[in-house]
């Protein structure tokens, strides 16, 4: 059945596979979750905020980034965001970014519309008495938000959080429209260069399989360690 | 102490609390009750500020709530409340429930802070539970660790609004005893209660609602004497019989 089928080129590329790919792909789901969520925490803040300039502008990104393709808005910084940058530094050529630095900023802008959602539940979820007594403590609105209802609501939320990273995870593989070298995006080059594809997508596919599916496992094992006992 | 001034409060077009006025004078417990509805949580969750109203005026020391000029989380450090539900930090223990306000607002320092709430918490006779985290006590064990917490901040006065509602029969009496020592200490309080045994153990005063207006505000004497009111009568005849 395996006729034909040569499994050893995945062994020859194993290093430039995860060495090159996997760290990419890693590093970029790792600076983009801890971009996102941050940010997305104060869009969820904005959004639920009771001044209306404020949650309308939150409310208007998220929906925007939402509704649009994540491979479209890919292309789109990565051929935006040099000029941007040349328009915010003054400088008058577009400067150069490079697919890495645009990937990130472009994941941690995208993700971070579905992370304030969750944030958003996380904080709703929280009972308004809580806010009234840091209030009545005499806790200004970030002490209250930072003590109090951020934690509480990350503890709650975290499996969905780590949920949403894994989905991440698997998205980070768009970079490839970019020519950024991931995961598959290696996996790519050796399969088009040795005529290996079916060898090498499966095993990246696997992979792929192999690593979101025992972090999913982990986080229902963390579920239940985790619930803040009430 | 504290003084409201013809206080009115909407939401939309709903009016909760209607031209309420009256005041609590330094050292003096005030019971507030009346029938569910009323707009008594509301009015106390207006003293410190919790709820904004639209009309009238609430001054706490001198300094006026509604004023936008006013900061109001300094106001509301002087202000101890208690809550229905007791709103302890369920992700911290009883110790850093304890010291957090006076860490963060008041800017005591951790070793300050951690011994003066052990002591309040000596006080409500909880100290072996200082490393436990709320969820690990009884409901009548929080509402006193909620008590030693308001305690913590030295407050000038103490709002609480129905303490037992939410507890156990045989709970309520653990947490009336704290406040009634409170009162007696001469703390100036405001109390949402049905509690009636204790109105008539501490109260000085005693205000009544009903359709979020102050329908009755006697002394403890005259009002379960003969309350002017029939709405009052009507009231207390029917909690009383039990």
């Amino acid at each position: 059945m395996f006729e034909g089928y040569d499994f050893e080129v995945i062994e020859r590329s194993l290093g430039y596979l995860f060495r090159d790919g996997m760290v990419f792909t890693l590093t970029l789901t790792g600076l983009a979750m801890t971009g996102g969520i941050i940010f997305g925490t104060l869009l969820a803040m904005m959004r639920l905020s009771s001044f209306r300039p404020l949650s309308a502008l939150a409310g208007g990104y998220v929906n925007l980034m939402r509704s649009l393709p994540l491979v479209l808005v890919i292309f789109w910084f990565f051929f935006l965001v040099p000029y941007i940058g040349a328009w915010v530094i003054g400088a008058d050529r577009p400067i150069a970014v490079g697919a890495f630095w645009s990937a990130v900023i472009t994941f941690t802008m995208f993700e971070a519309a579905y992370y304030c959602e969750i944030m958003r539940a996380g904080i709703q979820s929280i009972a308004r008495g809580q806010v009234w007594s840091g209030y009545a403590l005499g806790l200004n609105y970030w002490q209250t938000m930072g003590q109090i209802v951020l934690p509480q609501a990350f503890r709650n939320m975290t499996p969905v959080l780590l949920t949403q990273t894994i989905i991440l995870f698997q998205d980070t593989s768009l970079v490839y429209v970019i020519s950024a070298t991931d995961f598959l995006g290696a996996a790519s080059k050796v399969a088009n260069r040795d005529y290996r594809l079916v060898e090498m997508y499966t095993f990246v596919a696997l992979v792929y399989f192999i690593m979101s599916y025992s972090l999913s496992l982990l986080v229902r094992r963390l579920q239940d360690r985790i619930a803040v006992i009430r | 102490m504290i003084s409201l001034r013809h206080v009115s409060k909407w939401y939309g077009t709903f009016q909760v609390l209607n031209d309420c006025s009256t005041e609590v004078a330094r050292g003096e417990v005030v019971v507030v009750c009346g029938p569910s509805g009323s707009g008594k949580s509301t009015l106390i969750k207006c003293v410190n500020g919790l709820e904004p109203f639209q009309k009238g005026e609430i001054s706490v020391d001198g300094v006026s709530v509604g004023d936008p000029k006013t900061n109001l989380p300094k106001l509301r450090a002087r202000i101890g409340m208690v809550f229905q539900n007791f709103e302890l930090f369920p992700h911290m223990t009883v110790t850093k429930n304890l010291t957090l306000g006076q860490v963060k607002v008041l800017g005591r320092s951790m070793e300050e802070a951690t011994q003066k709430g052990l002591k309040l918490l000596e006080r409500v006779g909880l100290s072996a539970h200082k490393d436990k985290y709320p969820g690990q006590l009884s409901g009548g064990q929080q509402q006193r660790v909620a008590i030693a917490r308001a305690l913590s901040m030295d407050p000038i006065a103490m709002l609480f609004d129905e303490p037992t509602s939410a507890l156990d029969p045989e709970m309520i009496n653990e947490v009336l005893d704290v406040m009634v020592e409170l009162a007696k200490e001469g703390m100036t309080m405001m109390v949402v209660t049905h509690e009636m045994g204790f109105a008539r153990k501490v109260a000085h005063r005693v205000i009544f609602m009903d359709g979020g207006a102050i329908v009755e505000d006697a002394k403890k004497e005259d009002f379960f004497g003969t309350p002017r009111s029939e709405r009052a009568q009507l009231f207390l005849s029917k909690i009383l019989q039990h």
